[in-house]
């Protein structure tokens, strides 16, 4: 890795822990902001290679970030409220329907963030967990808890369909 | 304005928390009706982004809409949002490693349609 990729590495880290350590600090005082630049120095200094590998750039385009912040919205407002409502129903209906089952999803992904976003949202939904992966054959074993069809593609369309598109648009 | 702004964040906030005191009720509900382990964890996840990340969003607003806490609201506020970004961040690799977990040492899927991971594992 060139030394351009490296320094634009440690400001996107460093970048993101100063601003992450200013809102968890709640204040603009002179102090917590030098605190702020020390301990984030330090830490993007030691961590930056570990998170960002490649392609480093990515991390300051503001469409992604644009994306990230409408996929936020989207998914705390939309999929998140409809798919409590669902599992709500199921728990509090006196015959419990549910038919549980362990279904393949294949994903067309190719970095770790992606993938780990991805997966991470299907958990995150109620009804799907993430219960292996296949990184060679790009799929997920899903524990779905009302199994409307086997079929690899109708699988995809119903729980990773949304995110997917999310997903390349944030970090592929 | 801003008055009306601080109320709609108090009474947004206040309604996030009660929805999040329900999701935790069916949560648990969940998790004693539902059959097997796997079922479970969706009850643990109704208990997770319903029963923590959403309280934790209207604490937020709320804190955000009480004019007496001072200086200290944009503190509760921001301390709380960023808990829930965390959570919703690292709560599904809990759930991931349990399951994984689980579905290696045997436990049961029954009841089940199907189970393709133990087809694809038994042909490897």
């Amino acid at each position: 890795m060139n030394l351009t990729k490296r320094v634009l590495g440690f400001a996107a880290v460093f970048l993101l822990l100063f601003a992450f350590f200013l809102v968890a600090s709640a204040s603009v005082s002179p102090a917590d902001i030098a605190m702020g630049l020390i301990v984030a120095g330090i830490v993007a200094a030691f961590t930056s290679t570990m998170v960002i590998k490649e392609q480093p750039h990515k991390a300051f385009d503001v469409r992604r970030w644009f994306w990230a912040l409408v996929y936020f919205l989207y998914f705390f407002l939309v999929v998140e409220p409809l798919c409590h409502f669902d599992v709500a129903k199921r728990i509090l209906h006196p015959k419990m329907p549910i038919n549980p089952g362990i279904v393949r999803v294949p994903y067309n992904l190719k970095g770790d963030y992606a993938v780990t976003m991805l997966a991470c949202s299907i958990t995150n939904t109620p009804g799907t967990v993430v219960v292996d992966l296949d990184g060679n054959g790009r799929k997920f074993y899903v524990h779905w808890i009302d199994v409307k069809t086997m079929e690899e593609d109708e699988c995809r369309k119903a729980i990773s369909g949304a995110f997917e598109k999310y997903a390349r648009r944030m970090f592929e | 304005m801003w008055d009306l702004i601080e109320s709609a964040c108090l009474y947004v906030g206040l309604a996030l928390a009660v929805t999040g005191a329900l999701c935790d009720l069916l949560g648990a509900l969940g998790l004693l009706r539902f059959p097997n382990f796997f079922v479970r964890l969706h009850a643990a996840t109704v208990g997770i982004i319903g029963g923590a990340v959403y309280p934790l969003f209207g604490l937020t607003l709320m804190t955000i809409g009480c004019d007496f806490l001072g200086y200290w609201r944009w503190l509760f506020a921001s301390g709380s949002f960023i808990t829930a970004i965390i959570i919703a961040i690292t709560a599904p690799a809990g759930s991931h490693a349990l399951a994984r977990g689980a579905h290696r040492s045997g436990v049961a899927v029954e009841p089940k349609l199907c189970d393709k991971l133990a087809e694809d594992r038994r042909g490897d």
